[in-house]
């Protein structure tokens, strides 16, 4: 009896044993399973992360950024009813919202509400309760109605915020408002909205970066380009100076030169004259004579030339009417053309204005540089004027470009850096100085001539003369 | 009988001997014209004789050409002058509109064209108030 008795109670023990260890089980079951739950759930929010920092690592913008990120803020917190991402504008003066599943508020001070908050925190936060309803209480009337019309539910029972920071820098803020009790936010959803934040933070920052450096490359292009511009623009000056004082000390030698000439030109030329006086007029040294004065004549022309090289022809600055010019030049050299098979075709822009100048002597470079072209067309050809108005850069003046073509025989490429020097002709009895002389008339009106040529194809003068208000 | 005299002053004997001989040449015996080499030499022909016209170079310098004509234009004011020059330039025209130069060429000038002005200068009125702002001759080449 007394062993059965026994057996009993130890039956009751091992049976309450077996009791308490199931109820154990159960409990440890239960833990089990929603420690497993929350691995899953763990686990499907670093999934989550991970695509987004994929998605974010091949995003080239920085809108499709913030868009990218509020979408999938939304669904790796359930039971947010709205999602902000607020970004500091430039001057620092204020939130600007820049993505939400709803329309929002745009906060005017940088510490204005929940984004505000988000923005001074070091570290994500979580408000509930009355936190919430302090951090609520700061927005102005205005603000709470915007607030109240983008959420789905009002007042948000809890709110995640985390500021966006690089390098401790904070440029922004995430903000989700919770709006469901059964997902109220739990602070174990502060590191993710933290690693959302510094996810999209760091998205953003090398999407500004790779923005800003593209910027200052294309500045540095832009820079690189105007560098590239001004030097060669100096050189053309320093080139043109170098010539220019070419010309002045070849022109100051000229001028005294035909100044030492003239005396004894004089003489010689009167003597002849006196000469010829005595002669009867059927003498046979009439015809040397006027060899002679012919002779001493064309001196006495290349004298004149080389001394207006230093000084040009007294002429008065005026307006002048450009293509008025070129008309009148074609005119005068008119039956010179018809005599060298000349076709003659002048392209002259109605937009051209009066600009200050000499005419004369702009007509003489016009002369100079037709008579040349059609000293270029033995055979005959086309000589074509054209005139047009441009403006090289924005700050430049307008300016005249004159181009004169012609169909002729072209210039050689080794007698084209010499053109514009004294007393460089390729002609037999050229004196070198006629597109020395335009040149340098061209300079003193502060243009500039140029010359394109192509063997046997033909040659364009191009004049460039700055306007002036008239 | 020459009843007309012209001075000509040029330190280019050259020059002066062919205008000389060209003048007289073209105007005829009623003209005696002389020659002085220099602006001192000029100058007194000029104070102690009865010109009718001082032609005169003032050369590369032109300095003592300007002190002549200066003291033309003060002692003998009735006389015309005419600038002759292989030495033409803007700056040396304007001194001698500026002494009150009323005719002015420049060399190489061919008779033809000399003679004009020449006669002109011969022909103009001795009245010195007409003096100063007398046609300017002005021939260039």
């Amino acid at each position: 009896m007394g062993e059965l008795e026994h057996l009993q109670q130890r039956i009751a023990v091992l049976e309450h044993r077996l009791s308490e260890a199931s109820a154990h089980a159960e409990i440890v079951e239960r833990e089990a399973a929603l420690q497993m739950s929350r691995a899953v759930d763990l686990s499907a929010r670093l999934s989550a992360i991970l695509s987004i920092s994929a998605a974010l690592l091949i995003s080239r913008d920085v809108d499709a950024v913030v868009q990218l990120v509020v979408r999938e803020a939304v669904s790796l917190f359930p039971g947010t009813s709205a999602a902000h991402l607020f970004m500091a504008d430039s001057e620092q003066s204020g939130l600007v919202l820049r993505a939400a599943n709803n329309p929002a508020v745009i906060f005017n001070r940088p510490s204005e509400g929940l984004a505000g908050k988000a923005l001074l925190s070091p570290r994500a936060m979580l408000l509930v309760g009355p936190q919430l309803e302090s951090a609520l209480s700061d927005l102005r009337e205005d603000q709470i109605c915007a607030l109240r019309d983008n959420l789905k539910t009002w007042p948000p029972l809890s709110a995640l915020l985390a500021p966006l920071r690089v390098e401790g820098q904070r440029f922004g803020a995430l903000v989700l408002y919770g709006g469901v009790h059964a997902h109220l936010y739990h602070p174990r959803d502060l590191p993710f909205i933290q690693a959302l934040a510094d996810l999209a933070a760091v998205a953003i920052d090398e999407l500004s970066q790779r923005n800003r450096a593209a910027a200052l490359q294309r500045d540095l292009t832009l820079t690189q380009s105007l560098h590239a511009e001004a030097q060669a623009r100096l050189s053309a000056a320093q080139a043109q100076i170098l010539q220019s004082a070419k010309l002045a000390a070849v022109g100051e030698l000229s001028a005294s030169v035909a100044h030492e000439i003239n005396n004894p030109l004089y003489a010689a030329r009167n003597s002849l004259y006196l000469v010829e006086q005595d002669l009867d007029p059927d003498a046979p040294q009439r015809a040397f004579l006027a060899i002679a004065q012919q002779e001493l004549g064309r001196i006495a022309r290349i004298i004149t030339r080389m001394r207006d090289f230093y000084r040009p022809a007294r002429a008065e600055l005026a307006a002048t009417n450009i293509n008025a010019l070129l008309r009148e030049t074609l005119e005068l050299v008119q039956t010179h053309l018809r005599h060298g098979h000349i076709n003659a075709a002048a392209d002259l822009s109605s937009e051209i204005p009066l600009i200050i100048a000499h005419a004369d002597q702009l007509r003489q470079v016009f002369l100079n540089i037709i008579l040349n072209a059609c000293d270029a067309m033995p055979d005959g050809g086309d000589l074509r004027v054209k005139t047009r108005l441009f403006q090289a850069r924005s700050e430049a003046p307008m300016t005249i470009e004159i181009d004169i073509c012609d169909t002729g025989v072209g210039i050689p490429p080794e007698h084209r850096p010499h053109l514009f020097e004294p007393f460089y002709t390729t002609k037999a009895h050229g004196t070198g100085l006629g597109l020395a002389i335009s040149a340098h008339i061209v300079t003193q009106h502060g243009g500039r001539i140029m010359v394109e040529s192509e063997l046997r194809q033909g040659s364009t003068f191009s004049i460039l003369l700055p306007t002036s208000d008239v | 009988m020459p009843h007309r005299q012209i001075q000509i002053c040029d330190d280019d004997s050259s020059a002066a001997l062919i205008t000389q001989r060209g003048l007289q040449s073209l105007l005829g015996d009623r003209y005696c014209i002389t020659i002085a080499s220099t602006p001192n030499a000029a100058w007194l022909v000029c104070a102690h004789g009865n010109i009718d016209l001082l032609i005169v170079d003032p050369g590369s310098g032109g300095g003592s050409a300007g002190a002549l004509v200066r003291a033309m234009h003060a002692f003998r004011p009735m006389t015309p002058i005419l600038v002759l020059t292989a030495y033409d330039t803007p700056g040396l025209r304007a001194k001698m509109r500026d002494l009150g130069v009323s005719y002015y060429a420049a060399k190489p000038i061919d008779f033809k064209d000399l003679l004009p002005i020449v006669t002109s200068a011969l022909r103009m009125t001795p009245i010195p108030d007409a003096f100063f702002p007398k046609l300017y001759a002005c021939h260039h080449r």
